[in-house]
C-alpha cells in the first residue's frame, strides 16, 4: 500500500471516528449545559476530555492538522475545566457547540476537500477556544461580560432521561479507546469488531437462501403436478386395458377355428401383456414418485426452518438500540428551538429498545422531520404560551416501546398548538385533495389523513425548515414502505401526537406477482384492495374515463403498461380482464393487467443510489428463479393514474368515438374478432360481415362512418368492394381501409388505385397503428 | 514390421551422438569453470536485472485502463473505479426511467443498476449478445454498471499519449470524455461520470 491510499483509509477511519465521538460530545454538551456544576457534571467532563483527547491522536495520525488544533484547543479548554481553574459559563456553551459543529463538517466533507481551505475558520475557532480557557480571571473575554441568556434554558433534558443513559451502555461500546475500557469491564460478553461491510455482505447472502426456500417449494408444486398428470395417463391406460380385454372377448366369441382369428387374438395378447407392463412400470413410477414428493416436503420443511433462522440471528447481529438515533435528539431540537426563539425540553425513553439497523437508518429523516414540525409547528411562542397560561417551556416527548413481539411503537408528542381541523380541510379544498362537499362529509380522523396527502399544510408561511405539505406525505411513505403505519392525533391548544408503529426486522412481505405488457411486476398484497376479473361488456366510458362496476360503485379502470409507459402485449382474446383494484375508499382504480400469476413471499431491495427515485416503482425483489422483478409503489401508481391518457382517449375521444360506427369485413373469424376487439376498446360501435357482398349490403342499409376490410374474401374481395363503394354515389366518401396479409408494393398501389384510404399490412399492424389510422379518417 | 522399420531408419544416429558430446562437453566445463567466469555471468545477470527494473518503475506512471467495445468505437476507462467485470445474463428493464437505463441485474443478491453509454454517444443499439459484459463502477457515492458490447483487457496508457478530444464534440461525448488515444480510441473520464447528478435518476410522480 502506498502512502497516497493509506492516508486514505486513515481518512476514512478517522471520519468514522471523529462522527461517533462529536455526536457522545455534544451530547455531554447538552448534559452540562443543563446542569452546569451540578452532581455528575465532573464525570461528564471527565468523559468529554477523554473523547477530545483520543480524537486528537486520532487526527494526529490522519495526518489532519487543521482538525487536530481546534481538538487540540478543545483539550486545553476541558481540562482546565477538570482542574477547576475555569468555570463553566453558559457562553462558553456556544463556543464549544460551534467548535464541535465545525469539526464535524470538517469529518463530514473530508476526502473531497483539502482541510485547508478552512484555514481562516480554523483560526478563528481557536482564538475563541483559547480565549475561553485562558478565561478564568473574570472580565478579560467577551463571553463572561454577556448576561446568561435563557440558552441555559433552550433546552433541557429531564430525569428519566439521564437515568436511562446511565443504564444503556452507548450501542458503539467497542469503539471506545482503552481510556474507556475500565468503566466497561462490568460487560462480561465479549464482542468482535466486524465492519458492517461484511456484515451487510453477510446479510445478502443470507438473504439469497431465501431463494432455496422459494424454490424448494416450486420443486415440491412441480412434483405433485407432475403426479397428477401420472394419475390421468394410469387412468386412461386403465380404460385401454379395458378394451383390450372386451376385445379379447369378442374374438373369443367367434371362435378360435379360423387363422385369422388365432392371429388376431395373438397381437391382442401381446397388446394386453404391453398394457399391463406399462401399468406395472406406471406404478412403479408413481410410488419412487411418490417418496420423491415426500421428500420435498421435507427437504422444503428444513430448508424453510433453516433459512428462517439463519435470516433471522443475521437480522439480530443487525439489530441497534434506539439510543443511537435518540442521542442526536436533544442537539437537533436545541438548534431549532433556539434559531425561532422557543423555549422546549426533550424527554425521551426507550432507548434501549432495538430495531434493526437498515429500518433506524430509514427511519432517521422522517423522525427528525416530525421533530422539526413540532418546533416550528407544533410549539407557540413563549409569549402566546403565557398567555394561553400554558408551562413557558414546550415539551417534545419521545418514546419508544415495544407493542409486542415484532412491533415497536414510536410516538413524538408535544404540548403545542395542535392541529385546526378546519385549517386542514380549507388547505384540501384548495389544493383540489378534496372537494367542498366531500370535506364537510369528513371524520376528524379522515381530515387528520388529509395531511399525509401531499399537497396539504396548513403553515401559512412556508420556512425553510417546514410547511411546504411534502413533508408528512414523504414520512408515511417512508414509513408504509417499511411495513409500518402512521397515525396523527391532535387536540387544537393541547398538542399534537404521532404515532409510528414499525416492525422490528424488514420482514419478508406478501406480494402479487403480475404481468403487464410481457414484463412481470410485484404488488405488495396489502396494498391490493380486490383482484377481479372483468368483464368487457360491463366496461363503460364516463367522462372520457374507462369505469367498471365494483360493489355498486363505479371506479375507473386504467391499464397498468400504459401506466408504466411500457408496450401493451399482443391483444389476447381473454374473455374477461384481470385486474387489481388499488388505493383506499375514494381512490380506488382498477388497473388491467394481462396476468396475475402468483402470490409470493418478497423480500424488498432498494434499486440503489443510481436510481435513488423512479416514479412507480418502489424497489425490487429476487423471486425464487433468481429473476429480478420490479416491485411497484402504489401510492405512485394511483397518482400517475390520474395523469394517464387512457387506451379511449388515445384511440379516438370519449363519448364521440362511442357514436362511431365502423364495419368491418373480414372472412377469418380471428382476425374478425382481433379487429372488433381492438375497435370496441377504443370506444367505436362495430358492426362485423364475412364478406364483401355483405358489407355493400350492409353499407347500403345503415350509415356507417367507416369501413375496415380485408383484401382476400370470398365472393367478393376487398379491392372489388372498394371499388363499387367509390363508385356508389351515397357511399363514395366513406373512408376506406385495406388490412391485409398480402405484403407486395403492387397490392398496395392496387389498393391504393381502386381508392382504399389507407392499407395496413396485417404483419406490421398493432392496435394503436391500426387505432391511429382509424383516427385519422374520421 | 515395415513400419517400424521405417522410423528406425529415420533417426539420424550420428547426429545424436555427436549432439550426446557437445552436451558431455558443456556439462564437464560448465563444472570447471572458474570463479572469475563465474562472477562475470552473474554480473551480466545482475545488470540485466536492474535494467529490467527501471522499466517497472517507468509502468508505475503509465494508468491502468480497462479497453472494451461500444458499438463500433474502443473505449479505456480506468481501472481504479472498476470493481468487477460481470457477464450480462439476463437483466429486467425498469420502467418509467430514462432510456440511458438499461435495466436491473442480480449481483450476489444486490440490485445493480446498468447504464447504456451508447444511448449517451447516439451509437447504434447492438442488441444484447452473449459477449455483453457489465462494467461495475463502485465510488463512494454511486454503485453501477456499464453495459459494453465487448472486453479487449486491459492496457497500460501514459497520461502523455492521452490527446484532447476534439473540439467539434459536444453534450454528453464533451462532458464524458477525457481524450482520444492515436488508435482513436476514446477514454472516459470516470471521475466525471461518477459525480455527474445528472446519470441519479430521481423522479417524483407528477413532474
Amino acid at each position: 500500500m502506498n502512502n497516497v491510499d493509506l492516508i486514505r483509509k486513515l481518512q476514512a477511519a478517522f471520519k468514522t471516528e471523529a462522527k461517533e465521538r462529536l455526536r457522545e460530545l455534544s451530547s455531554d454538551l447538552i448534559k452540562l449545559e443543563k446542569n452546569p456544576g451540578g452532581d455528575g457534571c465532573d464525570e461528564v467532563i471527565e468523559s468529554m476530555f477523554r473523547q477530545v483527547h483520543s480524537l486528537k491522536g486520532a487526527s494526529r495520525s490522519a495526518g489532519l492538522r487543521e482538525i487536530e488544533k481546534i481538538i487540540k484547543a478543545l483539550e486545553n479548554v476541558f481540562s482546565a475545566l477538570k482542574r477547576k481553574q475555569i468555570k463553566i459559563m453558559p457562553e462558553m456553551m456556544d463556543v464549544l457547540h460551534h467548535a464541535t459543529d465545525t469539526l464535524a463538517d470538517f469529518a463530514d466533507t473530508l476526502g473531497n476537500n483539502q482541510p485547508s481551505d478552512h484555514k481562516n475558520q480554523v483560526c478563528e475557532i481557536v482564538e475563541q477556544i483559547n480565549a475561553l480557557s485562558s478565561g478564568e480571571s473574570p472580565g478579560k473575554t467577551k463571553f463572561v461580560k454577556k448576561k446568561p441568556e435563557p440558552v441555559k434554558e433552550a433546552i433541557a433534558i429531564i430525569k428519566e432521561e439521564e437515568s436511562h443513559k446511565k443504564e444503556i451502555p452507548p450501542p458503539k461500546e467497542f469503539a471506545e479507546d482503552t481510556l474507556t475500557k475500565s468503566d466497561r469491564s462490568k460487560d462480561k460478553t465479549q464482542t468482535v469488531r466486524v465492519s458492517l461491510k461484511k456484515l451487510d455482505l453477510l446479510m445478502l447472502q443470507a438473504e439469497e437462501m431465501l431463494q432455496v426456500k422459494l424454490l424448494a417449494n416450486q420443486h415440491k408444486n412441480e412434483l405433485e403436478h407432475i403426479i397428477e398428470m401420472l394419475e390421468l395417463l394410469q387412468k386412461e391406460w386403465g380404460r385401454v386395458a379395458d378394451t383390450t380385454r372386451i376385445l379379447t372377448q369378442i374374438i373369443k366369441k367367434k371362435g378360435e377355428s379360423g387363422n385369422r382369428e388365432r392371429s388376431a387374438l395373438n397381437s391382442v395378447s401381446k397388446l394386453m401383456a404391453l398394457v399391463a407392463s406399462n401399468q406395472d412400470q406406471s406404478r412403479i413410477f408413481e410410488s419412487r414418485l411418490i417418496s420423491l414428493v415426500r421428500s420435498a416436503h421435507r427437504d422444503k420443511r428444513v430448508i424453510s426452518e433453516l433459512v428462517e433462522r439463519l435470516l433471522k440471528d443475521m437480522k439480530d447481529v443487525l439489530m441497534l438500540p434506539f439510543s443511537t438515533f435518540l442521542e442526536i435528539i436533544p442537539k437537533i431540537v436545541r438548534d431549532l428551538s433556539r434559531d425561532q426563539g422557543k423555549n422546549v425540553k426533550v424527554s425521551m425513553e426507550g432507548g434501549e429498545i432495538e430495531i434493526d439497523r437498515k429500518i433506524l437508518e430509514e427511519m432517521k429523516d422522517p423522525l427528525i422531520h416530525v421533530l422539526r414540525n413540532c418546533v416550528d409547528h407544533g410549539i407557540e411562542k413563549q409569549a402566546l404560551r403565557k398567555k394561553n397560561q400554558k408551562p413557558p417551556m414546550g415539551t417534545i416527548k419521545v418514546m419508544v416501546s415495544q407493542v409486542n413481539g415484532d412491533r415497536i411503537e414510536i410516538s413524538i408528542s408535544d404540548d403545542g398548538a395542535g392541529i385546526d381541523l378546519e385549517k386542514v380541510k380549507e388547505a384540501a379544498i384548495e389544493k383540489n385533495v378534496v372537494s367542498r362537499q366531500e370535506a364537510s362529509g369528513l371524520s376528524d380522523k379522515e381530515v387528520f389523513d388529509l395531511i399525509f396527502q401531499s399537497e396539504v399544510t396548513t403553515s401559512s408561511i412556508v420556512t425553510d425548515i417546514s410547511g411546504r405539505g411534502l413533508g408528512m406525505a414523504i414520512v408515511r411513505e417512508k414509513i408504509e414502505r417499511l411495513g409500518g403505519k402512521v397515525s396523527i392525533e391532535s387536540r387544537l391548544g393541547q398538542g399534537t401526537i404521532i404515532r409510528a408503529l414499525l416492525p422490528i426486522t424488514l420482514a419478508t412481505f406478501r406480494g402479487v406477482l403480475v404481468e403487464a405488457g410481457n414484463q412481470q411486476f410485484v404488488v405488495p398484497t396489502a396494498s391490493v384492495n380486490q383482484v377481479v376479473r372483468i368483464n368487457p361488456d360491463d366496461v363503460k366510458t364516463v367522462e372520457n374515463r374507462k369505469t367498471i362496476p365494483l360493489n355498486g360503485h363505479r371506479i375507473p379502470l386504467v391499464r397498468l403498461d400504459d401506466v408504466l409507459e411500457i408496450p401493451p402485449k399482443e391483444q389476447t382474446f381473454a374473455s374477461k380482464i384481470p385486474a387489481l383494484v388499488l388505493g383506499t375508499r375514494e381512490k380506488r382504480i382498477a388497473f388491467s393487467l394481462d396476468n396475475v400469476l402468483d402470490e409470493e413471499e418478497i423480500l424488498f431491495k432498494s434499486l440503489g443510489n443510481q436510481l435513488s427515485r423512479v416514479r412507480n416503482i418502489y424497489g425490487a425483489t429476487v423471486l425464487g428463479n433468481r429473476k429480478v422483478v420490479s416491485i411497484l409503489n402504489v401510492t405512485d401508481l394511483i397518482k400517475s393514474a390520474m395523469h394517464v391518457r387512457p387506451m379511449v382517449a388515445r384511440g379516438a375521444v370519449g363519448k364521440k368515438a362511442a357514436q362511431i360506427s365502423v364495419l368491418v369485413a373480414e372472412d377469418s373469424i380471428t382476425s374478425r374478432m382481433l379487429l372488433k376487439t381492438i375497435l370496441e376498446s377504443a370506444g367505436y360501435r362495430v358492426k362485423t360481415v364475412i364478406d364483401g357482398l355483405e358489407a355493400l349490403t350492409e353499407l347500403k342499409q345503415t350509415k356507417y362512418n367507416l369501413l375496415v376490410s380485408d383484401v382476400d374474401m370470398p365472393r367478393m374481395n376487398g379491392f372489388v368492394l372498394t371499388e363499387k363503394i367509390r363508385k356508389d354515389k351515397t357511399l363514395g366518401d366513406l373512408p376506406v381501409i385495406l388490412v391485409t396479409a398480402l405484403h407486395s408494393r403492387e397490392d398496395r398501389e392496387r389498393g391504393i388505385d381502386v381508392g382504399a384510404n389507407a392499407y395496413i399490412v396485417k404483419s406490421s399492424f398493432d392496435q394503436s397503428n391500426l387505432l391511429e389510422v382509424v383516427q385519422k379518417y374520421i | 514390421m515395415t513400419d517400424n522399420g521405417r522410423i528406425f531408419k529415420q533417426i539420424d544416429w550420428d547426429r545424436v551422438h555427436r549432439r550426446l558430446e557437445v552436451s558431455k562437453a558443456a556439462i564437464e566445463q560448465g563444472v570447471s569453470s572458474n570463479p572469475e567466469e563465474k562472477i562475470k555471468i552473474l554480473k551480466k545477470r545482475a545488470l540485466l536485472l536492474s535494467r529490467e527494473s527501471s522499466s517497472i518503475v517507468e509502468k508505475d506512471e503509465q494508468i491502468s485502463m480497462v479497453e472494451f467495445v461500444l458499438a463500433h468505437e474502443n473505449y479505456v476507462i480506468e481501472s481504479k473505479y472498476i470493481s468487477e467485470v460481470y457477464p450480462l445474463k439476463e437483466f429486467t428493464p425498469i420502467p418509467c426511467t430514462p432510456d440511458f437505463v438499461l435495466g436491473v441485474i442480480n449481483l450476489r443478491g444486490s440490485i445493480l443498476s446498468i447504464l447504456d453509454f451508447k444511448k449517451f454517444f447516439d451509437l447504434p443499439d447492438k442488441g444484447i449478445a452473449d459477449l455483453n459484459k457489465i462494467i461495475v463502477i463502485n465510488s463512494e457515492f454511486n454503485k453501477f454498471g456499464i453495459l459494453s458490447d465487448s472486453i479487449i483487457g486491459v492496457r497500460f496508457i501514459r497520461t502523455d499519449e492521452i490527446n484532447p478530444p476534439l473540439p467539434t464534440l459536444t453534450g454528453k461525448r464533451k462532458a464524458y470524455l477525457k481524450g482520444v488515444l492515436e488508435d482513436s480510441t476514446i477514454v472516459l473520464d470516470a471521475a466525471k461520470i461518477i459525480s455527474d447528478p445528472k446519470i441519479i435518476v430521481h423522479e417524483e410522480v407528477g413532474n
